[in-house]
């Protein structure tokens, strides 16, 4: 105001934020948001090309193995990105390991330095990094477009809109960048593959032999029934690749320009199949395939959760900086996010976001050699509907369930029985209360021995009876029934506690007493602060809010004329005695408070000038009135 | 219904054959080796000690997050609050088996399979012991926290220094669930460790069981061992058990 900054002004708190200040926020929040997009798509792709130099690795470790330690067609397979190292360098950035034949320890380790690594590709890309200064430079012109906009706008929301909308946009850019160069690494893959197969093909090896040295699924030239081997082609692909090369359009993909050009059958090339695209390759007489290194799902759920993200961040941000015009809701909020935040952190590390991630499995399809996970949509529920082991699963499981009404009604008369202070019944409860609380294993061992077909007790039992032995847990007509028994005897504790504690079912007397302990919420409005002494404000404010919640033991309210029923009790004490403990539960509280409140230090600057007694003539200092004291501003008020 | 027990305890005390000779249900000569020799034949004290160290370090972290969080969610008043808590108790209806997997992922995308932080940070977290500390401090006077704002405390002062002590029987009843409720998970610890140094008691009675299958009374002798101390434990806590159940009525 004094400087000519606009600012815009608080309806409740009268604090001021400038406008500068929330712009700048606003970009860097949108800056960082857009940073963390750039550096999850190119963490994908470095992960991709890592991913890349470990088959590349493993490619080169089967061929050495097939020329029985040649170093010549590894080289000749990766060029000099490959290196043989001794076994001591293993497990150090991408590589494998490689073995003599028959050999149970690894002869060599093969490290692989990742395609690409280092070069330009690397850098984020330019149409991204671009649409984010744009981002910036719009959100600064709007700042200084909007400078003499009146107070209350919808500036912050204008800010965040933009700000959403040039992440989305960025998002997109950042996928499109890394679908490009993840398709380029899918094709050098399968390229390679397609290279290893012709390299291990020329020593005269099989083709069986030779296409296991790509690790990738394969299918013979013509033939849709390959050989039974762990990397055969799903059916689906083959055909579409038999077809599209009897189309003859084959569509023969751009070949990646770093990868050896040399062969003449090696043509890799972009198959639809499954829903997906799948990169193929051939070689003399065989078809590689291979699902690439791709976004799988669709590209609107990508777009969908980093839109939600980002609008999350920057209305987090935005909602700050607008508390931040008042310093008491903005410190409130700061101490409960503080306090929150390692419950929320650990929720979100080990409960929320693993829910988020078993929902994504459940949506795709992970196969052991495929690094990306096929997105299905929601045909592994479909497949759930006509499974009928589900549904045996469903059904055994609602009748499971049916142990918990049965437990209650147990455990309702177990309450019943065992209520009462006899040494007698506090073992029971004990007793009784013990299966819930002790180890579970041990539990499944002890039942097992009892329910044991021709040991355990309860056949013996039925076997001195006459009767015949139940196999309880190995005859498919009594193993639910008899995990329900056992479920059952597992939670009564539990239910005849809750049955005893929440007063449908007494127990006796006995139970201690916590006064402050029991005392029911309290949700009266007052004025918070109080221009009174700190005894009067117990004594006047704080005791006579105690006093109808003090209970005696039973759960009645207790403490002097408020003491409407008597309590049960035993040796026939009367009215007065009960009375007289009411108050001196009062007391005892009083005193707690009272101590306590003296333990609480008091603030170390000076004493506020309400906290004195007022030099108001007249004042009398033991009858001050805290409801009429809120205007304490004005010590003539309040006082006298 | 302590007949479970009964039997278990009867049958530590049995020989190998004695089980199977369709005797009586006491045992003819109480013998005691059972115990040590059960105990000893797998490094049951490094159980004992794992699991005490699990369960110790569970309740203290879920007393940590559950104390500040129902805090916050009891007697700050900010934005959203509400909203979030819906959040975090809905998360108790999904079943932990669902989320088992996952989990099992991330800890070991951390590389922390087989250790104790492995074992402990997923559980160090309880909307449970969340509920139970918010529904507690509500129930603390708002004259407590008003006098001391009057002194000038702030809200964390007022968590740490009034709330909190009074809260006392509520942390001991978190603790000692969170306790029990450590040492009697048997699938996560079953999961995340391998090595036989790093199992609790409950994987131990489990691998116990199936390596000694035939011999019952070692098998009992280390279930008593086990039970024993939640029994004691319990022996003497029962009191806050009871509160916890009182102040819930939702486990």
């Amino acid at each position: 105001m004094m400087n000519g900054t606009r600012v815009v002004r608080d309806r409740q708190d009268g604090g001021r934020v400038r406008r500068p200040t929330l712009a700048a926020l606003a970009a860097v929040t949108f800056a960082a948001g857009v940073g963390l997009v750039l550096a999850v798509a190119a963490g994908r792709v470095e992960g991709a090309r890592e991913a890349v130099a470990e088959a590349e690795a493993r490619m080169a470790a089967a061929l050495w193995e097939e020329e029985g330690g040649g170093a010549d067609a590894v080289a000749g397979l990766l060029g000099d990105r490959a290196s043989i190292l001794g076994t001591n360098a293993g497990g150090a950035g991408p590589g494998a390991y490689a073995y003599q034949a028959g050999a149970l320890e690894p002869a060599a380790w093969i490290a692989v330095a990742p395609r690409g690594a280092g070069s330009a590709s690397t850098a984020f890309p330019a149409t991204a990094t671009a649409i984010a200064l744009a981002g910036l430079a719009l959100i600064a012109g709007w700042a200084g477009v909007r400078r003499h906009a009146p107070a209350h706008s919808r500036y912050p929301a204008g800010i965040a809109l933009l700000s959403v909308g040039c992440i989305a946009v960025t998002v997109f850019a950042a996928e499109r960048w890394a679908d490009r160069e993840l398709g380029a690494l899918s094709t050098a893959r399968v390229g390679q593959g397609a290279r290893a197969v012709e390299l291990v093909l020329a020593t005269g090896a099989d083709p069986a032999r030779a296409a296991r040295v790509a690790h990738l699924p394969w299918v013979e030239d013509g033939a849709l029934e390959s050989p039974d081997d762990q990397w055969t082609m799903p059916a689906e692909v083959a055909t579409a690749i038999v077809a599209s090369l009897e189309r003859g359009a084959g569509g023969l993909a751009a070949l990646s320009p770093d990868l050896p050009s040399a062969t003449p059958a090696f043509t890799p090339y972009t198959v639809e199949a499954e829903g997906a695209t799948w990169h193929a390759a051939r070689t003399a007489d065989i078809h590689l395939a291979f699902l690439g290194y791709e976004r799988t799902a669709s590209p609107a759920l990508t777009l969908a959760g980093g839109g939600t993200l980002a609008a999350l961040l920057v209305t987090l941000v935005l909602h700050l900086v607008q508390l931040s015009a008042r310093p008491r809701a903005l410190r409130r909020t700061l101490a409960a996010w503080g306090l929150l935040a390692p419950a929320a952190a650990l929720i979100l590390a080990f409960t929320l976001g693993p829910l988020l991630f078993s929902l994504w499995i459940s949506l795709h399809e992970w196969r052991l050699i495929d690094p990306a996970p096929l997105f299905l949509g929601f045909d592994n529920y479909a497949g759930l509907l006509v499974d009928g082991e589900w549904w045996s699963a469903i059904g055994n499981t609602a009748l499971f369930t049916l142990h918990v009404p049965a437990a209650m009604a147990v455990a309702l008369a177990l309450a019943l029985l065992t209520r009462g202070s006899r040494r007698a019944l506090r073992w029971a409860r004990l007793a009784l209360f013990l299966p819930a609380i002790t180890s579970v294993a041990a539990i499944a061992v002890v039942w097992k021995w009892l329910l044991s077909d021709q040991y355990g007790l309860l056949n013996r039992v039925l076997e001195r009876a006459g009767l015949e032995s139940v196999p309880w847990l190995n005859s498919p007509d009594t193993a639910l029934a008899s995990l329900m028994v056992i479920g059952i005897w597992m939670v009564v504790g539990y239910q005849m506690v809750g049955f005893q504690a929440g007063r449908l079912v007494r127990r006796g007397p006995g139970r201690r007493r916590g006064a402050v302990a029991a005392l029911p919420p309290y949700h009266a409005a007052r004025p918070a602060p109080h221009p009174v002494l700190r005894a009067r404000y117990v004594d006047h404010r704080i005791l006579p809010g105690l006093r109808p919640r003090l209970r005696d033991d039973r759960g009645r309210p207790a403490g002097g004329h408020r003491c409407r029923r008597l309590p049960h009790l035993p040796g026939g004490v009367g009215v007065p005695a009960v009375r007289q403990r009411g108050r001196d539960e009062l007391a005892a509280v009083r005193r707690r408070v009272r101590r306590h409140l003296a333990a609480f230090p008091l603030p170390r600057y000076a004493p506020r000038p309400w906290l004195t007694a007022p030099a108001h003539p007249g004042s009398r200092a033991g009858c001050c009135s805290p409801r009429r004291a809120s205007s304490w501003r004005r010590p003539s008020c309040g006082w006298g | 219904m302590a007949s479970p027990f009964l039997w278990m305890g009867l049958t530590s005390l049995m020989g190998q054959l004695e089980v199977f000779s369709g005797g009586g249900i006491l045992p003819r000569a109480p013998r005691w080796a059972n115990y040590p020799e059960a105990l000893t034949v797998q490094p049951f004290g490094r159980y004992f000690l794992n699991s005490l160290v699990f369960a110790t370090a569970v309740a203290a972290g879920q007393v940590a997050t559950s104390a500040t969080a129902g805090y916050a969610f009891a007697r700050i008043d900010f934005p959203g609050r509400d909203r979030l808590f819906m959040l975090f108790l809905s998360t108790m209806m999904v079943p932990a088996v669902v989320v088992l997997i996952p989990r099992f992922l991330v800890i070991d995308a951390l590389d922390w399979i087989d250790t104790y932080q492995g074992l402990i940070s997923t559980e160090l977290v309880s909307v449970w012991g969340i509920f139970l500390m918010r529904q507690y401090f509500r129930t603390v006077p708002r004259e407590l926290e008003d006098a001391a704002r009057v002194d000038g405390a702030g809200h964390l002062r007022i968590f740490w220094s009034v709330a909190l002590p009074l809260a006392k029987p509520a942390v001991a009843t978190l603790a000692l669930f969170a306790f029990v409720d450590a040492w009697k998970n048997l699938l996560w610890p079953l999961l995340v460790t391998r090595s036989m140094e790093m199992r609790v008691v409950e994987v131990g009675i489990a691998a116990f069981h199936s390596t000694y299958e035939i011999n019952w009374p070692y098998q009992m002798a280390a279930g008593v061992a086990a039970v024993l101390p939640i029994a004691l434990l319990f022996l003497f806590t029962q009191r806050y058990f009871v509160r916890g159940i009182q102040l819930e009525g939702i486990r």
